[in-house]
C-alpha cells in the first residue's frame, strides 16, 4: 500500500484525510486532487493502491472517478468518503465498483479503525444499503424479457442470509456470531455482495449503452 | 307496448313490440270477416220466394228530352245485368229499358225495386208514374255507379197484373271512363217487401260506402300523424311519403262516396287519372326510401310520368280514355309491384324486425293491385265488398302504424344511445378530472421532491461543508462534538424533508444498527429485541425523525452519563401504538433541586418531541437504579 489518491475539494478536510490516510499506511505516497477533472488525469497516469474518493465535488461526482478507476486499475480499492450516509449517494458509488464507504464527520479514531478494516477486507454494509441491494437482485431476477443477455449474476444463498440480517439491522459481528461464522467469512460475503453488485450493475449499464446505440443508429 | 325501464344499458336489445303482429292478425281477421260478406253477395238471401227477379228487358236509345219510353226508337231485347260496354259500345245514353211484371203476391206492405247498380244514374217510372230520380242526367252527371238503389213502389200506382216499369239511364262510354266500373249499365232487378230489400241495400251500403269511408278517415289520421312526424324530421322523407300517400289515395278514394261533383265526368277522369300517378309514385317512393334506394332518375320519371299521364290523355282525346288508362295503369301497377318485390328483398335481407306482417301488407296491396286489374279485363259485377277501397286504407294505416313504431323504437334507441354517450361522457370526464388531479399530484410531489433535494444539496454544501470543517479543525473537543451532533441533526432533518412514511421495520433496522454500533463503541452491552415477524404498518416522516432523536439522545446519555455497562431496548408494536423502552444499569440521573430530572440530560426536549406527535414520553430513574425511558407514540 504505497500509492494513494484522495480526492477532496475541502482543504481542510483534505489535509485532515491525508493525515489520517497517514497514519492507517505510514509510508503511502499521497496525490492529491480537489476536482473530478484533475482525479481522472491522475488516474489515468499513475496507479494507485488505495483511492479515497469525496462525492459531491465542484465540477461533478466521485463516481465518475470510482467507475474510472475500477475501468483502467481493477485492483484498486476506491473508498467513498463522503457526507451523505443515505442510499441515494452511496449506492451509485457501490455500483461503481467502490469498496466501502466512510462518513467524514466522524471522531478520528472511528474513522481510522474502519479505513483500516476496509484495507483489510472488510467493508461496511448499513442497513438502508443491504435493503437496497435486496431490491435491486430481487427487481433484476424477475423474468424480463431484455435480460438474457446478462452473465447470470446473482447472489448465493448465504449471501442473501446476511444482507438480510443486515437489513434488518444486525451489525456484520452479530451476523457471524448468529449464523455461527468467522469475522473474515462474513466479510468475504459482504465482499462478495459489492462485487457481484458492480459486476451486474456495469453489465446492465453495458447493455443499456448497446440499446441506446441501436436506437442511435 | 311494455314500457322500459328508463335506464336500460342497452335498450337496442329490447324485446319487439308486439303491435305490428297484432295488427297483421287483425288485418287478416277483417280480410277473413269481409270475404264472407262476398261469398253471401253471391248467392240468393232467403225469401227469395217473395222476391221477383227481373233479368230481361226491352232497351231503346233515347234522348234526355224523353219522359216516356222512346217507341219509334228500334228497340232491342236484352237480358240483364246489361253492360254497355258489352252490347252498346260507344253508346253515352240515355238508354231506356222497358220491363213488365206481375205483381207478385202481397198479404200486406210496402213493395220495392231494388237495383245493385245503375251506372251512372236512372230515371225510373212505374206505369208512366215517375217513382224515382237518381239525379242529374246530364253533365255534371249524378254519380251513382257504386250504390244500389232502393225505389218503393207505391201500391197507388201498381196493378196487379202487367205493370210497366221503364228506367232511364245516363251513363258513359266505356271509353270516356278509366275503369270499367264506371261504365254505362244496368244491373237485374228485384221486386219484393221493402223491408227485405231495404236490409239488403242498407247491408250494400254500409259494405261499399260506409266502411270505407269510416277506414279512410281513420287511415286519413294515421296519414297526417305519419306527415306530421316526417315533417318534424326531414331526414325521415319516407314518412313524408307514406303521409303523402295515405292522404292522396284517401282523395281518391272520396270521389266514390261523392254522389255529385261540380266537374264533367271528362275532367273527374282525368284527375283520377293524375291521382293514380301522383299515389304511384308515392308508393314506389316511400318503399324505395325506406329501403335506402332512392335514385334521381327514377324520381326524375315518376314525375315526368305525373305529366305524362293527363297530357298522354287529353292528346288521345276523351273517346280513348279507357284504353289510354288501362296502359298506364298497367304500366304503374308493374311499377308498384316491382317496387314492392325490391323493397322486401332489401328489407329481408337487412334482417330487419317487423319483417312478415310487412310483406304481408305489402304482398296483399300487390294481390289487390292485380285483382284491380282483372277486373279492367272484364266486368267484375259490384259485389256487396269494394275490395280495394275497403282493404287499401287497411293497409296503409297498417304501413303508418308500422312505421310509426319503427320511428318510436328508432327514437328510443337514439334516446339510449345518447343517454349512454352522456354516461360515457361523464365517466371520460370524470377520468380525465382524476387523471389531471393525479398529474397535479405527481407534478407537486415531483416539484416537492426537487426542492428537497435543492435545499438537502444545498444543506450538504454549504452548511455540511462548514459543521464538517469545524468537526475536524477545532481545538475543542466539545466543540466538535456539538458540531458533529449538528450535522447528524441537519441529515436528521433532510431525511424528514421527504414527507414519505416509511416502513416500521425499516426504521427499526436503522434504529438497530446505529444504537448497536454507538453503545458498542461505546463498550456498553447492548440488548436490542424488536418485534421479528412482518411489520406493515408505516411510520411517518416526522415520526421516524423525532424518535430517532429521542432514542439517538437516551443512548448518549447512557453512554455519557450512566456508566452502564449493559443498555436493554425494547420495541413493541400495537394496532395504534408503537412503544419504545430504553433502560441501563447505570447510576441514574440526579434529580435537580427543584424536584425534576437533570436538564443537562436533554429529558425536556425528549418529553417535548414526544408531546408534539401526541405521544408521551416518561423518565424513571433514581441513583443507583439506573434509567428508564418508556417512549409511547400513537402510529
Amino acid at each position: 500500500m504505497n500509492r494513494i489518491l484522495l480526492l477532496e475539494d475541502l482543504p481542510e478536510i483534505r489535509s485532515w484525510l491525508k493525515a489520517l490516510a497517514l497514519q492507517v499506511f505510514p509510508n503511502a505516497q499521497v496525490s492529491e486532487a480537489a476536482r473530478v477533472h484533475d482525479a481522472l488525469a491522475l488516474v489515468g497516469a499513475e496507479r494507485f493502491d488505495v483511492a479515497l474518493v469525496d462525492l459531491g465535488l465542484p465540477d461533478g461526482s466521485g463516481v465518475d472517478v470510482v467507475a474510472a478507476l475500477h475501468d483502467t486499475q481493477p485492483e484498486a480499492q476506491s473508498v467513498v468518503v463522503t457526507i451523505h450516509d443515505d442510499d441515494d449517494h452511496l449506492f451509485p458509488a457501490l455500483q461503481a465498483g467502490a469498496f466501502g464507504y466512510l462518513l467524514k464527520e466522524q471522531p478520528r479514531e472511528h474513522f481510522v479503525e474502519q479505513l483500516q478494516r476496509i484495507s483489510q477486507g472488510e467493508p461496511p454494509l448499513s442497513p438502508s444499503i443491504a435493503r437496497r441491494v435486496i431490491a435491486y437482485f430481487g427487481a433484476k431476477n424477475k423474468p424480463q424479457p431484455q435480460q438474457q443477455t446478462l452473465p447470470a449474476v446473482s447472489l448465493t444463498e448465504r449471501e442473501n442470509e446476511v444482507l438480510l440480517w443486515v437489513a434488518k439491522g444486525f451489525t456484520l459481528p452479530e451476523i457471524g456470531v448468529q449464523l455461527n461464522l468467522s469475522r473474515h467469512t462474513i466479510a468475504d460475503y459482504v465482499k462478495q455482495i459489492y462485487r457481484k453488485l458492480n459486476v451486474s450493475s456495469r453489465a446492465e449499464a453495458a447493455l443499456e449503452a448497446q440499446r441506446l446505440g441501436i436506437f442511435r443508429r | 307496448m311494455p314500457r322500459r325501464p328508463a335506464r336500460l344499458p342497452n335498450q337496442r336489445h329490447c324485446p319487439p313490440s308486439r303491435i305490428p303482429a297484432w295488427l297483421s292478425c287483425c288485418l287478416l281477421l277483417v280480410s277473413l270477416w269481409g270475404l264472407p260478406g262476398l261469398a253471401i253477395a253471391a248467392v240468393d238471401r232467403p225469401g227469395a220466394a217473395e222476391v221477383l227477379v227481373l233479368n230481361s228487358a226491352v232497351s231503346a236509345v233515347g234522348t234526355l228530352r224523353d219522359t216516356a219510353f222512346p217507341a219509334d226508337k228500334p228497340a232491342l231485347k236484352v237480358s240483364l245485368p246489361d253492360d254497355w260496354w258489352a252490347t252498346r259500345p260507344r253508346e253515352d245514353g240515355p238508354v231506356w229499358y222497358r220491363l213488365q211484371f206481375d205483381a207478385p203476391a202481397q198479404d200486406a206492405g210496402l213493395l220495392a225495386l231494388f237495383v245493385k247498380r245503375v251506372c251512372s244514374t236512372a230515371e225510373i217510372r212505374l206505369n208512366g208514374h215517375l217513382v224515382h230520380s237518381g239525379g242529374s242526367m246530364k253533365e255534371p252527371m249524378t254519380r251513382q255507379c257504386y250504390r244500389s238503389q232502393l225505389v218503393p213502389l207505391p201500391a197507388g200506382a201498381l196493378l196487379p197484373r202487367d205493370n210497366v216499369l221503364d228506367i232511364k239511364v245516363a251513363g258513359h262510354d266505356l271509353q270516356k271512363v278509366s275503369a270499367r266500373q264506371r261504365s254505362g249499365g244496368l244491373s237485374e232487378l228485384r221486386i219484393g217487401p221493402y223491408a227485405l230489400l231495404a236490409e239488403e241495400h242498407e247491408a250494400q251500403a254500409f259494405w261499399g260506402v260506409s266502411l270505407v269511408q269510416t277506414l279512410s278517415i281513420a287511415s286519413s289520421a294515421v296519414g297526417l300523424l305519419v306527415l306530421w312526424f316526417g315533417w318534424l324530421n326531414r331526414h325521415e322523407a319516407r314518412l313524408i311519403y307514406l303521409g303523402l300517400l295515405t292522404l292522396a289515395w284517401n282523395a281518391l278514394s272520396a270521389r266514390i262516396l261523392v254522389q255529385q261533383l261540380p266537374v264533367d265526368n271528362a275532367t273527374v277522369e282525368l284527375l283520377v287519372c293524375i291521382g293514380y300517378a301522383v299515389v304511384t309514385a308515392l308508393a314506389v317512393q316511400f318503399m324505395l326510401s325506406h329501403a335506402g334506394l332512392r335514385s334521381r332518375p327514377l324520381e326524375a320519371f315518376l314525375t315526368v310520368q305525373c305529366v305524362a299521364v293527363p297530357l298522354s290523355l287529353v292528346l288521345a282525346g276523351q273517346n280513348h280514355l279507357f284504353v289510354g288508362a288501362s296502359a298506364w295503369h298497367l304500366l304503374m301497377q308493374f311499377e308498384v309491384i316491382a317496387t314492392i318485390g325490391i323493397y322486401l328483398l332489401t328489407y329481408w335481407r337487412s334482417g330487419q324486425r317487423y319483417f312478415w306482417p310487412v310483406a304481408a301488407g305489402l304482398v296483399g296491396l300487390a294481390l289487390l293491385v292485380l285483382a284491380e286489374q282483372a277486373g279492367q279485363l272484364k266486368s267484375v259485377y259490384p259485389v256487396r265488398l269494394n275490395v280495394v277501397h275497403f282493404l287499401m286504407p287497411l293497409v296503409l294505416a297498417g304501413l303508418g302504424v308500422h312505421q310509426l313504431l319503427l320511428f318510436v323504437r328508432n327514437l328510443q334507441a337514439a334516446e339510449a344511445a345518447r343517454r349512454a354517450l352522456e354516461e360515457r361522457m361523464a365517466e371520460s370526464t370524470a377520468d380525465m378530472e382524476r387523471n389531471y388531479n393525479q398529474m397535479v399530484e405527481v407534478r407537486v410531489e415531483q416539484v416537492a421532491e426537487k426542492e428537497r433535494k435543492r435545499i438537502a444539496g444545498d444543506l450538504h454544501d454549504d452548511l455540511g461543508a462548514k459543521l464538517l470543517t469545524i468537526v475536524h479543525t477545532s481545538e475543542s473537543e466539545r466543540i466538535s462534538s456539538l458540531a458533529r451532533e449538528a450535522l447528524e441533526e441537519m441529515r436528521l432533518s433532510v431525511k424528514g424533508l421527504t414527507g414519505k412514511p416509511l416502513p416500521v421495520a425499516n426504521a427499526l433496522a436503522d434504529w438497530r444498527a446505529e444504537t448497536v454500533l454507538r453503545l458498542g463503541q461505546a463498550g456498553v452491552e447492548a440488548d436490542w429485541r424488536s418485534p421479528t415477524e412482518d411489520l406493515t404498518q408505516q411510520l411517518s416522516a416526522r415520526a421516524f425523525v423525532q424518535t430517532t432523536r429521542i432514542l439517538r439522545e437516551a443512548v448518549s446519555n447512557v453512554i455519557k452519563h450512566s456508566g452502564a455497562t449493559t443498555c436493554k431496548v425494547r420495541c413493541s408494536l400495537s394496532e395504534h401504538d408503537f412503544l419504545l423502552v430504553i433502560q441501563d444499569n447505570g447510576k441514574g440521573i440526579p434529580m435537580e433541586l427543584d424536584g425534576k430530572l437533570d436538564r443537562g440530560h436533554g429529558m425536556a426536549s425528549m418529553k417535548h418531541r414526544a408531546k408534539q406527535m401526541q405521544g408521551q414520553c416518561l423518565v424513571e430513574s433514581g441513583p443507583g437504579y439506573g434509567t428508564l425511558i418508556r417512549l409511547t407514540l400513537p402510529l
